[in-house]
Parts: structure tokens; sequence; C-alpha cells
């Protein structure tokens, strides 16, 4: 369906995926640690994996709790 | 000689006055405990002591001071409930805070160990301040407060929410403390105020009732009575005491009758004639003075 | 001075344990480097939906390398300040409603010094994010779309960073007049878009206001030229954060600290 696939200029796309995975993997270091999170912790953690991209940054602003 | 001399202190929230009119002096090297319940106003006045409250009307001056001068150099201060940064390790907070009193931070580093060692909490130094229990955060929260060794410490209810071993030891380390610095500590339970204070500070409703050296006070608050114990119907006496001449009151507590009386010897003698006329089941009678829990509930209730 | 430091280490401690030094910058990077890739890969995105008719050949203008910088500002100008303003909305306010300024200001800190070693931690967060943005933003725009001068970029980054240090000050400030964070958010954010529309409506008066600075940037880049008005919106810029946080340092003295 996606024609140009096997062209995809990795150049282009490799930097976003890199630095999804960074956002992704300390938001689940910080969750880790962390005892209390605003809302069920779960369900932070649904939100980190598999909501791209927004879902570490809203468990940044929104999730955790600074005590 | 006076450390800090409070002269008509008074805080006013809106309509509602926490503090009316209180003056007090603290006497150097003295440990003075601020007692009283809830709401009395004791927290209120240790802040404005301490400069995170400005007085509505009064003065407060430290030695060498001006009145309302800026004195957070000379004093320690631990609040009711203290909150950290809790994302620091013990130490981390403990070498900030002497920072903060501008200790150089080698100065600062070794205090710090040497202060985590004397509050016993140095095996938890390198850990986050959020995983220490209330009785860790107390002593952290003395630690804090006496890094820069300061001339007044000021503790808001330092043992009120620990469970018996940490009381024990919050009370044993005031108790070391108090040969180096002046002591203000407030309070609502009257057996920590008489076990380590010089000096009471009595509150009610934002009214200093009644201040000055513990000792002083029990004796002035000081009355004769007369204890008696019955086998049977206690209440049927209540009244024929109070009959006695020499007798003022009469409390029953926990089925003994707690005789308040002018003269104890003549009320003895009074209450021994009225026992043998009338064949009172006395089981036990013994005399006494009031104890400083009477002084409490008196000056409390007054 | 010792004392200023102090605190500005302990907030600079803080912001890396609670990552702010690693999700601001990529937040930031991501927002300045989205629309340069999704413009170049348009064509494709429609073609991949298929909802253009059989044989229709869908032309786009490619842009130009100022456009592709451009772009990013703009993303940085909406979603960019929102999160400079989420991530520096609670430094005071959240000290204390925590009771952590108690055990803090009971000690001999200074409120100036509390105050601008807060500004400065922030500031810096957010020059960094800025510079890792606007990188980002130039690998693209030289990989999609052509080249841009790197010393051009530096001076893109030099004015725009002023524009970000506006949007702390803004923060910081409310951060001692107001309590809550929500409030906080939505003061700066009315703030701004007030600012935003003023200068729309009424760009003749205020043409050196500090959200003219994106427009003059651009004008920079196309002409090769740093206007008077970029000048003057600069000066005004920084004027306004300055006020700002002496406003805030005032505010907060005449506080009270605790609850």
């Amino acid at each position: 369906m996606f024609e140009g696939l096997e062209q995809i200029n990795w150049g282009i796309i490799a930097p976003l995926i890199v630095i999804q995975l960074i956002l992704m993997v300390i938001a689940l270091v910080d969750w880790s640690k962390r005892e209390v999170t605003n809302g069920p912790k779960w369900l932070w953690l649904l939100i980190i994996i598999f909501v791209t991209t927004l879902g570490p940054i809203f468990y940044f602003i929104f999730g955790r709790r600074d005590d | 000689m006076t450390l800090l001399a409070v002269k008509d202190l008074t805080k006013t929230y809106g309509s509602h006055t926490a503090v009316k009119h209180v003056s007090f002096e603290l006497t150097k090297g003295k440990c003075i405990a601020l007692l009283g319940p809830n709401g009395a106003g004791k927290t209120t006045i240790l802040r404005m002591l301490a400069g995170l409250l400005a007085p509505s009307t009064g003065s407060i001056t430290f030695s060498g001071y001006k009145p309302n001068q800026d004195i957070r150099k000379e004093i320690g201060y631990l609040p009711q409930y203290p909150a950290f940064h809790s994302w620091m390790t013990g130490r981390e907070f403990l070498i900030y805070s002497g920072q903060l009193h501008s200790l150089s931070k080698k100065e600062a580093l070794e205090k710090a160990d040497l202060l985590l060692k004397k509050t016993g909490i140095y095996e938890a130094r390198h850990k986050r301040i959020h995983t220490y229990s209330g009785g860790m955060k107390q002593r952290l929260g003395i630690a804090q407060a006496i890094i820069h060794q300061p001339k007044l410490l000021m503790l808001d209810e330092p043992v009120s929410s620990l469970d018996p071993i940490g009381r024990r030891d919050v009370l044993t380390l005031m108790e070391e403390l108090k040969e180096n610095m002046t002591i203000l500590f407030s309070t609502h339970i009257l057996s920590d105020a008489d076990e380590i204070s010089d000096e009471l500070l009595l509150l009610k409703q934002g009214h200093l009732l009644e201040s000055g050296p513990i000792n002083d006070l029990r004796k002035k608050y000081q009355t004769a009575m007369i204890e008696l114990q019955f086998t049977g119907d206690i209440a049927l006496y209540e009244q024929k005491l109070l009959e006695l001449p020499s007798v003022t009151n009469v409390i029953n507590k926990r089925d003994v009758l707690h005789i308040s009386v002018t003269d104890v010897e003549q009320a003895r003698d009074e209450v021994i004639q009225k026992a043998a006329l009338e064949l009172w089941p006395i089981t036990q009678l013994t005399m006494n003075h009031s104890t400083l829990e009477d002084l409490f509930m008196k000056v409390m209730t007054k | 001075m010792r004392q200023w430091y102090t605190i500005f280490q302990k907030e600079m401690l803080e912001n890396w344990r609670n990552f702010k030094w690693v999700w601001v910058p990529l937040v930031i990077l991501l927002l300045s480097i989205m629309d340069p890739i999704t413009t170049y890969y348009m064509p494709e995105i429609l073609d991949a939906v298929g909802n253009l008719p059989e044989g229709a050949v869908f032309k786009m203008p490619t842009p130009s390398p100022v456009e592709s910088i451009m772009m990013s500002l703009s993303q940085l100008n909406t979603l960019g300040v929102l999160v400079i303003i989420l991530m520096s909305m609670q430094t005071i306010t959240g000290e204390i409603k925590s009771g952590v300024s108690e055990i803090i200001l009971v000690k001999p800190v200074s409120y100036s010094n509390y105050v601008t070693a807060k500004w400065a931690s922030f500031i810096l967060i957010s020059l960094a994010s800025l510079f890792v943005g606007l990188i980002g933003s130039w690998y693209y725009t030289n990989l999609l779309f052509g080249d841009l001068n790197f010393i051009d970029l530096l001076k893109v980054f030099a004015f725009y960073s002023l524009w970000f240090m506006f949007i702390i000050s803004l923060s910081i400030f409310f951060n001692t007049i107001v309590k809550s964070q929500g409030i906080i958010l939505f003061l700066t954010i009315v703030v701004v878009m007030a600012l935003n529309l003023l200068t729309s409506v009424l760009g003749k008066y205020f043409n050196w206001s500090p959200s003219q600075l994106s427009q003059h940037i651009e004008d920079m880049l196309l002409t090769n030229h740093i206007s008077t008005d970029l000048i003057m919106s600069a000066i005004i810029t920084i004027a306004a954060s300055l006020l700002l946080l002496i406003g805030s340092i005032t505010f907060f003295q005449s506080k009270k600290i605790v609850e």
C-alpha cells in the first residue's frame, strides 16, 4: 500500500524514531521509580507505551507528581 | 539575660485574631515550652518569630538587633509538618541547608555528616528523602535547623506526630541540644513540656495566660488536697464533704474523691471526725499537692 | 553571589533528576522538525491516503529554506510556548504548596537570589532546548529544501531566544502572585495571546512588541539585514523581561510565604 516504503530515506526518519524511543525509555525509567502518579499508575504505563510520542510527553507534564 | 523580647504581639486574619497582645521574653540558655491546646496560636507565634509571617502589631526584638529586624541568621526552625525537597538525599539536603546559611561547601559537608551521625540517620544519608519514615524526617528536620548553630532553635510540635520510640529519641536529642542553645518548642502535651522545659508559656485562644519558670508556676498554683477512697457508692459523700468548712471543691476521678481544701491539716481532722461519726467506709486517705496537670487544667479553663 | 549559585545548582540538579533536561529539549526538537518533514512528505501522504482521483497530479510548491525554518518557529510560537510554560508553571507555587518554602525561606535566603536563580535555570533549559530544536530544523532544511547558512541559524537563535526568555519571565512573574498552577498557565497564555492579537490588529503601534520578533526574524533572513525594528523589538523584549523579573522579586518579598 505504501509503495515508497523501500525507498524511505533513513536520514529523515531515523532521528524521529530515536527521539521517540528516548522519550519512551526515560518516561518508563521515571515511571518505574515513582510510587504514586496523578491517576492510576498502570494506566500511565499503557499511555507511555501505546500512545506514540504524546504518551511520554503527557506523562512528564501531567502524570508525575513532584513531591 | 534576655535573648528575645516579644512585645504586644498581635496577628489578625480578616476578622479572626489568632494571637492577641502577647508579650514575653526568652531567657538565654533556657528551654521554653509554648503550651496550649490546638488553635491556641502557637504555630502563628512561631511563624512570626521565624519571620514567615508579618505581625499585625507588636514587636519582636532579638538581642543585638533592632525590633522586627531580619533575624533568620540567628534562628533554626522546624515546622510542624516539615516538607523537604524529597528528590534529594538526606545528606544533599543538609549540605544545601548549610550552604544557604553561607557555610562553604566543605564546612557544610563536614557539619552534615556530623549531624547525620548525631541524629541517627547516617545509614540512610544516601537515600532519597521520599523514602524516609516520619521519625527520620523529623530528625532530618532538626538537623537542618541546627546546621548553622543557631542561637535560638524553634520547634513546632516536634514530637506530637511520632510513635513512642521516635518521641523518646527526639526528646533525648533536645535534652542534648539544650546545653548549646536556647530552645523554644510548642506542644499541646503537658508531660512533654514538663519533661524537658525550664519555662512555660501557657497559651489559650491567642492569649498568653501564664508564663514563667516551671517551678515557680508549680508553687504558685500548688494547692493542698486530700484524696479519699471508699467502698460502696462514693457519690453519697460528695455533698457531705462540701459542707465541711475547709473544703473548697470535690472532684470525682475514677472513684477517688479529690478534695481541694484551704488548710490541709484542719481539713483532715474535719474529714476524720465526720467519718468516725457517720461510720464512712473509708479505705484510703492521702494528703497531697496538686500536680502540674491540675495547673494545666486550671489555667486552661480559667 | 555564592548563595545564588547554590540555589542555581540545586535547580539544575532538580531539573536533571526530574528529566526536564531530557524531555523538554526532545519535545522542542520534535516540534521544530515536525512541519518540515510532514511538508516534505505531503505528496506521498496524500497519495497513500488515496483520496485523489486516478491520474490526478498533486503539485505542491517546495518551500524555501527560509520558509522551512519559519515553519519551525511557527510551531514553537504555539506549542513550544505552551511547553515552556508547562515546565515552569509550578516552580515557586509548587514549593509553597508542598511546604518546602517554609523550611527554605526561614533560612537567610535572599528573595532576589531565590527568584532569579530559578529564572536563570529555566532560561538555560529553554535556550538549550531551542538550540537543539533549531539545529534539528536546520538539519532537515538542508536535507530536504536547500542550504541555509549556519550563521543565519545562529542569528535566528540569538533573537528568538529572547522570546523564550520573555515567556519564562511571564511565567515566573505569575508564579509570585498567584497560587494555583492552572491560573498561572491560564494567565500566561492569555497575556501571550492578547499580545499576539494586539500586535496583529494594531500592528502599526505594536511593531516593536515581543511577539513581532519572529516576523522581524523572517525579514532578516529574507533581506539578510538586521532591521532597526528587529533591534527595537529585541530591546523591548529584554526590558519587559527584566521589568517582569523585578516585579516578581517585589511581589515575592511582600507576600506571605506560608498559607
